[in-house]
């Protein structure tokens, strides 16, 4: 009996890591366990998974005892069973020094067990209950329920990072503390929920799990949140979420979720949430029917089209809503309007990002994918935050860097990951090219680029080496605020433990060298060999939840559906095929230059903007708003009346995420396919719904029954990317493009045997300052950017008690230069850009170095999108948005001003 | 408590464990700073956890823990009262009967390492006082209140070759002269002409065991620790000597702690560490301040620190001072309480020596172990195994409390009955009182009746004979003893101690006591005991939990009438 244990009698194959526990759990053996989880490690404390071992003095704990050749395992003998029995009265016979009481464990795995061994008594009162504690908006503690089995302790560390759990004293004096106080509120949480699913006796409990759902619906769907694309099982009731579970075994996010995605979805039933369409009259909105809406649209867009030509119309497809709507908004404008003028908020994000992409690799997608995390020899994170805006691949990042992985960060702000780094390269706003350049140049002196990876997979080196050989390591310095000696120590590191995986964000994107800035971080990626390696290569996390899609599905002016180019024969005659008109060759105008447009009274007289809140989101506020004042058509899709709705001349209640059905694309590529949890409330409908409903009024017959049916066609317009993709095909875990036939199981690695574009392109690009930077009399320079509890212009989590969490921007500004300013904690101050001006509260801290502030744009009273200004990346046009000069004044001197 | 491996390592491990300190990169542990705040200001408030956090780099709630756990933390009164077993049986309470009228504040310790002249005090600068001294100090009166902290015990060396004691035999030897005029670090410059290899073949050859308790391998230990693959490794002596009953460790750190010094340098070179740590209990002070003054004068003379000796060998040590925690003593424990967080256990396999101090391989030896080192190098293992029995090599120094005629130290050589110790040595009890028992090995050790008292004291008959020795200490029990009373002690010691880690041990501790507190019957206190022992013996995860239950089953099974006639 070589390499095989019996349990119970029944044997089972032994293997390496294989605990006791785990091969019961192969033979269906269920032993009992109150501080274990499968996905934990084992913290061996309850004992109630101890089992009899053959020629053992004493029995094994099976949580931590791996399994060996020969073992003979019993589970249930009588003697074990009376030693779990002993073991479950200890914690009421104990309770008065614990503070336990039984009576207060409402439901969980220790009440079954208690049941199970006959030990509960079901009239047991609690005496006098502990107050629960209340604090959070979310989060309860029951502290007599609380038998310290440190489950949620282990899950916070183990999983979310986030150490919020604690035990003080010691022996039977043990309990659970969290963070520095009393009460919870005041703990680090960041009310990711982990802690919530794996209590044992409900001690931690939430709001959302306070009662039982009689009547629940599950749905399995896809959260809304950003690019993670998280996997939930949505629990409604009479067309209500009443709470939001993370998928146990969901490839994205393997169970865990962040605050947002498990307890924000109170907008859903917002009471100012639009339930019919609206028409301008006069100066005002008032309600119409869809008939009336719908006739009005297409009356104005055929009117508009006649008298100024098809290319005085223009559409944003929202990156919030489905692939299937994006890709019917984009395909009405270029087949029946005859117009390229689309795009997609993905032009004020990531649009430098994918060209630069799409310019060395071949594709404008991450090479990578989230499953690199755990494989990565070596982490660098460059302008992003992801423990914030992409919390649940930041808990990754932030496991693997607490198991030894390298971490590199290179960002403006000491954000949270930069704690957990081993370098964190704090440089000037806008200067990565300069960094990156400096990095290069080590590796290229100090000998340690791949130079085989080079010379066989990419092309440029020898233009590269020489522009670097005048590349001065001083100058980088002094242009990036970042010393010689951490450049140097950064790019050996990446350098020995390379392949690296780069994560990246809109810190390199939204910038005028945002194109300049993700290619030469590219050079490193190919400088170390790392493009086109599993737990390696290049993972810019996406924003929004479909921006990936929204681009795949043709939101670009340039390119059809599937990146592929307007002006191309081959292409056109595909399309041809399936839409039977098309616009013409010349590519449309960006999002961004058709708003300049319309500010300017020229070209762009209509837009269709589909949940884009471009008033509150884009640059230059002021020039956005004397857009939309001169444009004689706005059709506005959204859940609310947002600050671009204000403007509109038609606005269309849409469905949100928990409400439609459709596919979300993530950050890696990933199309999953999301379902309606609830109905959305009055009229609302469906983006694509909409779409067709247009074309229909504009003479066109599309006869899609479902978005699986668009999802067919939009597999045959772009075969090589999504030949392969059919909704039937998609469960559980989706596709990742590209997937070009139907038997193709997705691509985790791009790029790897041969670089899509056939060789990488590695390029030599200098430093050049923005606009932005030196501006006389502005001294500081400014990051725009988001926090955990809010997403994007808030328009959903400002409708749900993420509210009580966070409820106004603050400006992020340095003691030093608050002192230095005359600036007091919580002061509101005046700050003003060429741009603009707001008023905003400040908030000192020692993220931001002196020189730089950082302010978000979550709520439309900031106005913070006033003060950013008209640089471009004259490239992919995405917006400076992340160096803007500013100058702060204190209310008082302004008065003087 | 004793260093107790009771499983030899495991070729297989399971997944690393993830710590936050990890992050710390191991340089300097977070714990010194949670000491230095505690002992000056007591359990930090919200305000200072948060601020402390934010300057160790560790998370709020782990300094709450940490803050917590340690028992002394914030408690150090102006005067600490022994209630180690031996003194309890000189009469502590007493002692503290009368603080509690003169309204004294003290704090009650296990234990100070005086057992050969119990009761024993000490006063916050570390003056110790001792038997009449002690009541004396309390009375408030004048008369003896002279400070003998520093006064040797009686010491005897009556093997055939005193491994341990030899300086000690000579007067003790605290500072580096004396000690090089003894022949300290003579094998070390030896050894280091040898391959380490070689040094490892050495021990294993010797057979030296752990002197901590569990008796595992020393040579053993040593290559598993050598053999698994890292850039760095750790030497740990083990001086948390925390028996009460024992107090050999303490002499040796404070009267040859060169030679403890020398045999962590000897472990270094032969594993490939090139840092070591002495973890000493708080509650030796002197023991501290000795071993401190040892490293910084060896380093002085070129005997420690970057190339020593004129060799290739770098080696640092530094002295960690404990806080109160018997378990501690544990070696998984310890490691967690070098790192700053909480000394509870942790799961083993991996073993230290394979995955110990910041996740890198680590000995942990305990420093009588280590003090065998020198002797073996010297004289060679073959000598070394000479020594004692067939399974049991060498010499063993035994602990005698004060309830003997002759207390104090003495070095015996495996083999020897225990009734050549306790009645030949030690001169059976005080003043000629008969025994009824002795207690072997503190709290985890074992109550032997006269009847068994010619076993030989050696690993194999021992166990054989179901019998726990620890670390070598014997307390004599008289027939006036009060077994209810010690029972009573040990359970409040089983309850002060527990980790916490698991559910048997920390919460069984308690039901124990409130068992013993209860107005049950007779009868019904021993079923209950009965059945939270064995939960405990069967269920603990350490070997704290699995062996603490016994001795007091034992002393209800001979002393039962004499504990529950009362109640």
């Amino acid at each position: 009996m070589i390499n095989k244990a019996t349990i119970n009698g029944k044997e089972v194959p032994v293997s390496s890591g294989l605990t006791i526990l785990d091969a019961a759990k192969v033979l269906q053996l269920e032993i009992p366990t109150l501080c274990h989880a499968d996905h934990l490690q084992p913290e061996g404390g309850c004992r109630m998974c101890l089992v009899q071992c053959e020629g053992k003095d004493r029995p094994v704990a099976s949580c931590h005892t791996e399994i060996e050749p020969g073992m003979v395992i019993r589970t249930h003998t009588p003697e074990i069973e009376s030693l779990r029995r002993t073991i479950l009265t200890l914690y009421e016979g104990s309770g008065e020094m614990t503070g336990f009481t039984e009576g207060s464990v409402m439901s969980g795995r220790f009440r079954d067990l208690m049941e199970t061994y006959r030990l509960w008594n079901g009239e047991s009162e609690p005496g006098e209950p502990t107050p629960t504690d209340e604090s959070h908006p979310y989060l309860r503690f029951q502290a007599d329920a609380c038998i310290t089995c440190r489950l949620c302790l282990n899950v916070c560390e183990q999983v979310q990072g986030q150490f919020v759990f604690g035990i003080e004293n010691r022996g039977p004096h043990s309990r659970l503390v969290f963070g520095a106080g009393d009460e919870f509120a005041e703990s680090p949480c960041v009310a990711c929920g982990a802690c919530i699913d794996v209590c044992p006796t409900g001690a931690l409990f939430d709001v959302d799990r306070m009662t039982i759902v009689e009547e629940a619906k599950h749905t399995e769907t896809v959260c809304g949140y950003c690019g993670v694309g998280c996997r939930l099982d949505v629990v409604s009731e009479k067309n209500r979420v009443r709470r939001i579970d993370p998928v146990r075994d969901a490839a994205v996010n393997r169970g865990h979720l962040c605050v947002k995605g498990r307890y924000a979805h109170a907008w859903h039933h917002s009471e100012d949430r639009l339930t019919t369409p609206l028409i301008r009259e006069g100066g005002s909105l008032r309600e119409a029917s869809w008939e009336e809406a719908l006739q009005y649209i297409t009356d104005r867009l055929n009117q508009i089209r006649e008298k100024f030509g098809p290319d005085s119309l223009g559409a944003f497809t929202s990156s919030r809503s489905t692939n299937e709507a994006c890709y019917l908004l984009q395909k009405l404008f270029r087949s029946v309007i005859q117009t390229n003028n689309v795009d997609c908020c993905a032009r004020v994000c990531h649009s430098s990002t994918a060209l630069a992409l799409q310019l060395v690799t071949g594709t404008g997608a991450a090479s990578a994918s989230y499953t690199d995390f755990e494989k990565a020899g070596c982490i660098v994170v460059a302008g992003a935050n992801p423990t914030e805006a992409h919390p649940v691949a930041g808990a990754r990042i932030k496991q693997a860097a607490l198991n030894g992985v390298p971490l590199i960060v290179i960002d403006p702000r000491r954000i949270e990951l930069a704690e957990y780094a081993d370098a964190h390269l704090q440089l000037l706003p806008g200067t990565n090219v300069a960094l990156f350049n400096g990095m290069a140049k080590v590796l290229i002196e100090e000998n340690l680029a791949n130079l085989e990876y080079a010379r066989e997979r990419t092309e440029g080196l020898e233009e590269l080496v020489e522009f670097l050989e005048r590349v001065s390591l001083t100058e980088v310095s002094l242009i990036t605020g970042v010393a010689e000696d951490e450049i140097v120590f950064a790019a050996r590191l990446i350098a020995k433990h390379a392949p690296a995986l780069f994560v990246h964000g809109l810190g390199l994107s939204e910038l005028m060298q945002g194109t300049a800035s993700v290619m030469t971080l590219c050079n490193l990626g190919m400088l170390t060999g790392s493009i086109g390696k599993p737990g390696a290569g290049m993972l810019p996390l996406r924003g929004q939840n479909n921006v990936q899609g929204s681009a795949d599905m043709g939101s670009m002016p340039t390119h059809f559906t599937g990146y592929q180019p307007v002006d191309d024969p081959d292409v056109r005659a595909l399309f041809q095929e399936y839409w039977g008109e098309l616009p013409p060759t010349k590519p449309g105008l960006t999002s961004t230059l058709m708003l300049q447009e319309a500010a300017k009274g020229n070209q762009i007289k209509g837009l269709w903007l589909m949940g884009e809140d471009v008033v509150q989101s884009d640059p230059n506020q002021t020039e956005v708003v004397r857009a939309l004042e001169n444009l004689d058509l706005i059709i506005v899709q959204d859940l609310f009346i947002s600050e671009t709705a204000k403007y509109a001349h038609v606005v269309l209640p849409a469905c949100g995420f928990l409400e439609q059905e459709g596919t979300f694309t993530n950050g890696e590529r990933r199309i999953q396919h999301v379902r309606p949890a609830v109905e959305a409330p009055g009229e609302s409908r469906p983006d694509w719904v909409v779409v067709c409903q247009v074309a229909e009024l504009m003479g066109r017959s599309w006869n899609y029954d479902s978005p699986a049916d668009v999802m067919e066609e939009i597999a045959k317009v772009a075969p090589n990317l999504f030949g392969g993709v059919r909704y039937d095909r998609l469960a559980p875990d989706g596709l990742q493009w590209p997937c070009p036939t139907s038997s193709h199981p997705g691509t985790s690695t791009v790029h790897e045997e041969r670089f899509l574009r056939g060789k990488g392109k590695l390029v030599a690009v200098d430093y050049e300052a923005s606009p932005e930077h030196g501006v006389e009399g502005f001294d500081y320079l400014l990051v725009t950017g988001r926090l955990l509890e809010h997403y994007n212009v808030g328009t959903m989590t400002r409708r749900t008690p993420q509210q009580d969490l966070i409820d106004r921007d603050e400006l992020e500004i340095n003691p030093i230069d608050a002192a230095n300013e005359g600036i007091r904690e919580g002061e509101t101050v005046s700050l003003g850009s060429r741009w603009g001006e707001i008023d905003v509260p400040v908030r000192l801290s020692t993220r931001i170095a002196p020189g730089t502030l950082f302010l978000t744009f979550h709520y439309p009273e900031s106005n913070t999108n006033r003060l950013t200004g008209p640089t471009l990346d004259p490239q992919s046009k995405c917006p400076q948005f992340k160096a803007t000069a500013v100058r702060i004044s204190t209310k008082g001197s302004l008065i003087h001003d | 408590m004793a260093n107790s491996s009771l499983v030899p390592p495991s070729s297989q491990r399971l997944p690393g464990r993830l710590k936050f300190w990890d992050a710390h990169g191991g340089n300097v542990s977070p714990f010194h700073g949670i000491r230095d705040y505690v002992l000056n200001h007591g359990v930090p408030g919200p305000n200072d956890t948060t601020r402390l956090a934010s300057e160790l780099r560790i998370p709020e709630a782990t300094v709450r823990g940490v803050a917590t756990y340690y028992a002394e933390f914030g408690t150090l009164a102006e005067l600490a009262v022994c209630d180690g077993t031996s003194c309890r049986l000189a009469g502590s309470t007493e002692l503290c009967d009368r603080l509690d009228e003169r309204g004294g504040r003290y704090q009650k310790i296990y234990c100070l390492g005086f057992c050969d002249r119990s009761p024993a005090l000490m006063e916050k600068d570390g003056r110790v006082f001792l038997q009449e001294d002690a009541y004396g100090f309390i009375s408030g009166k004048g008369g003896h209140r002279e400070d003998h902290g520093n006064d040797l015990p009686m010491i005897r060396g009556l093997a055939t070759k005193n491994v341990v004691t030899g300086r000690l035999l000579k007067g003790g030897a605290p500072g580096l002269d004396a000690a090089l005029k003894l022949g300290a670090y003579d094998s070390l410059k030896a050894a280091v002409k040898l391959d380490p290899g070689d040094l490892l073949d050495l021990m294993e050859r010797s057979g030296e065991r752990g002197r901590g308790g569990a008796g595992f391998s020393t040579g053993r230990k040593w290559r598993t620790c050598a053999e698994a693959v890292s850039d760095q490794r750790y030497v740990i002596a083990n001086g948390d000597e925390g028996d009460p009953g024992a107090f050999v460790d303490r002499v040796l750190m404070e009267e040859d702690p060169h030679g403890i010094l020398e045999g962590m340098i000897l472990c270094g070179y032969a594993i490939g560490a090139t840092k070591g740590i002495v973890y000493i209990r708080s509650e030796y002070p002197l023991a501290m301040k000795r071993m401190q003054q040892a490293i910084d004068e060896a380093r002085a003379q070129g005997l420690l620190g970057a190339k020593l000796l004129g060799t290739g060998f770098d080696f640092e040590v530094d002295v960690f001072s404990g806080m109160g925690s018997y378990v501690c003593g544990e070696e998984t424990a310890m490691i967690n309480a070098i790192e700053g967080l909480r000394g509870e256990v942790q799961i083993r396999p991996p073993y230290p020596a394979e995955h110990g101090l910041y996740g890198k391989p680590t000995v942990v030896n305990n420093v009588e172990t280590l003090l065998n080192v020198p002797f073996i190098v010297r004289e060679g293992a073959e000598t070394y195994a000479d020594l004692g029995t067939e399974a049991s090599h060498g010499t063993k120094v035994i602990s005698l409390n004060h309830g003997f005629a002759n207390p104090g130290l003495v070095e015996i050589e495996f083999g020897i009955t225990l009734h050549e110790v306790i009645q030949e040595v030690g001169g059976g009890g005080k003043d000629g009182k008969k025994l009824a028992a002795v207690i072997l090995g503190g709290p985890m050790g074992s109550i032997v009746l006269p009847k068994d008292w010619n076993l030989p004291i050696c690993y194999e008959a021992l166990s054989r004979n179901g019998v726990q020795f620890g670390h070598g200490s014997i307390v004599a029990l008289p027939e006036d003893t009060d077994f209810h009373g010690l029972l009573e002690h040990w359970i409040e010691f089983m309850v002060h101690e527990s980790c916490g880690k698991c559910v048997p041990c920390s919460l069984g501790s308690q039901c124990a006591a409130n068992a013993l507190d209860s107005e049950l019957t007779a009868a019904a206190k021993k079923a209950r005991l009965d059945e939270l022992f064995t939960a405990m013996e069967q269920g603990s995860l350490c070997a704290f939990g699995q062996f603490i239950p016994n001795p007091m089953r034992q002393l209800i099974e001979h002393f039962g009438d004499r504990i529950f006639n009362e109640g």
